[in-house]
């Protein structure tokens, strides 16, 4: 399954345990992404939504399973994970911009640092991907000066800079004053449909029906259903993923 | 018999005199170069820490746990011992086998005491230093480190592009504080006859049989020093707190 060349991301039977296998936060968790799908991954918190994200980067180190990006195992000895990390974009909840270095610093620093891009050209992709977002004029400024909505636009724009192959976006929305949730989701819908690949821990439910072609429902650190957007919100199969949709809708 | 004793202080001028600078015209001048060599000793151990101690706290915090157990081992060593017993194996045991070669720091300082005491001092302050640092690192919010290697930088590129720059801002009132506490923790080398400030209030005790004066003055000289120092870094400190919140 993992070499399957179809699948941008493929995650075979992964499990998480910390406290030396007291807490099981996934357990046995599969998925496949296809290039330029969009899957949104809903349910509870405490459900190992966050975990399964963050394992896809190896933010957290799996206890076992496989998790293949572009037909790579990123679980196996010898892989150089910070090379494949470049492609893989990641949003955060809590933003995560660096205090100390302008907006355009932020942007800038990786693609610099990692010799992808010169001072020069680093500094123009920035500038076109905030005008995209429509912050050209917080260029100079450092983060503090920013709303929250400002500061996750940036965030999405600093990953992007890289030039992922796939995002990763950790609830993004969640920490914004709910004003400033639109403006966020606005971009990420125009990523959505230029084709970008993304996978979005969320609890904005309105977005995942609209932007998402498929939905994954976790509890309990398993993936208890998953399917179209129309199945999962409107005619889902199991109980759980059923009582957790009437609550949330 | 109370205001007798308290008078005599102030007039009598005998040897064992609390307020008895007499000596000073003549050995004011040693006084002020006994200062500098405190200030010189002092900063300059704690500057020669800087690097050892963000080397030891780093591997403080590394996951393997050998490289862990070497630094906590070197902190837990300095830290749990008195100064003065470091300063002592230092001088005679390592710089009895490495011979510093003689010669004038500022045209005062005495090269083959010097080299030995900044040595015991800075290894003592490393120490310290380390702890500083390590708690400087860990008041990084994690995320900083996330977002970093999510971007695809290494963990060494990590630390130094987005963590230390950050953890340098935390640490420098404690640094500050650390030279404080240096100028007082540096009277030990005295017994190596390194010309500092408690150094030279012995020799002017010893020269002139004048024996409370010249400490008093050594005294009060440190206080001087360390009291309105700490006040100010104290007051920077709150304002950068402050700062913080916006």
């Amino acid at each position: 399954m993992g070499t399957n060349t179809d699948y941008i991301i493929s995650v075979e039977d992964l499990v998480k345990e910390y406290n030396g296998g007291k807490v099981v936060a996934l357990d046995h968790c599969s998925l496949n992404v296809k290039k330029g799908q969009v899957i949104a991954i809903i349910g509870p918190s405490g459900s190992g939504k966050s975990t399964m994200l963050r394992s896809l980067n190896l933010l957290e180190e799996p206890t076992s399973g496989k998790i293949y990006f572009n037909v790579i195992d990123l679980t196996s000895k010898g892989v150089d994970i910070n090379k494949h990390r470049q492609k893989i974009g990641m949003v955060f909840q809590h933003f995560n911009l660096f205090p100390h270095k302008t907006v355009l610093e932020n942007i800038t620093m990786a693609p610099v640092t990692l010799k992808k891009q010169t001072e020069e050209e680093s500094k123009e992709t920035a500038l076109n991907l905030l005008e995209r977002v429509g912050l050209i004029d917080k260029a100079y400024e450092y983060p503090n000066m920013l709303s929250g909505g400002q500061k996750q636009r940036i965030a999405i724009v600093r990953a992007l800079a890289m030039e992922p192959e796939v995002m990763l976006f950790d609830e993004p929305t969640s920490a914004l004053d709910p004003e400033m949730v639109g403006e966020v989701l606005d971009v990420m819908k125009e990523l959505a449909a230029e084709g970008m690949t993304m996978i979005v821990v969320t609890h904005e439910m309105g977005f995942a029906r609209e932007v998402a072609d498929e939905i994954i429902f976790m509890s309990d650190g398993r993936i208890i259903e998953r399917g179209s957007p129309v199945q999962i919100f409107e005619n889902p199969e199991n109980q759980r993923t059923k009582n957790f949709i009437d609550k949330v809708l | 018999m109370f205001w007798d004793w308290w008078q005599s202080l102030f007039v009598d001028m005998s040897s064992a005199n609390f307020f008895n600078f007499s000596f000073l015209p003549r050995y004011g001048y040693a006084v002020i170069q006994g200062v500098e060599y405190t200030l010189i000793l002092s900063v300059i151990s704690v500057l020669m820490a800087v690097l050892p101690a963000l080397l030891l706290a780093t591997m403080r915090l590394s996951k393997n746990k050998a490289v862990r157990c070497i630094s906590g081992a070197y902190i837990a060593a300095f830290r749990s011992t008195p100064i003065l017993v470091q300063l002592m194996i230092i001088y005679y045991g390592v710089f009895s086998i490495i011979t510093v070669p003689k010669f004038m720091i500022f045209g005062f300082i005495d090269s083959t005491r010097f080299i030995p005491g900044v040595t015991a001092l800075a290894l003592n302050s490393s120490a310290y230093v380390a702890e500083i640092f390590r708690a400087g690192i860990l008041a990084v919010d994690s995320g900083q480190m996330e977002a970093a290697r999510s971007l695809g930088l290494s963990q060494f590129q990590s630390m130094r592009l987005v963590i230390l720059p950050q953890a340098v801002k935390n640490v420098l009132p404690a640094l500050a504080n650390e030279v404080i506490t240096m100028v007082k923790e540096s009277s030990v080398c005295m017994v190596l006859g390194m010309a500092e400030i408690m150094f030279t209030a012995q020799t002017i005790g010893g020269s002139t049989m004048i024996s409370i004066g010249p400490y008093m003055l050594a005294a009060f000289i440190y206080f001087v020093i360390t009291y309105p120092t700490s006040k100010v870094i104290e007051r920077i400190e709150r304002r950068m707190r402050r700062g913080d919140k916006h």
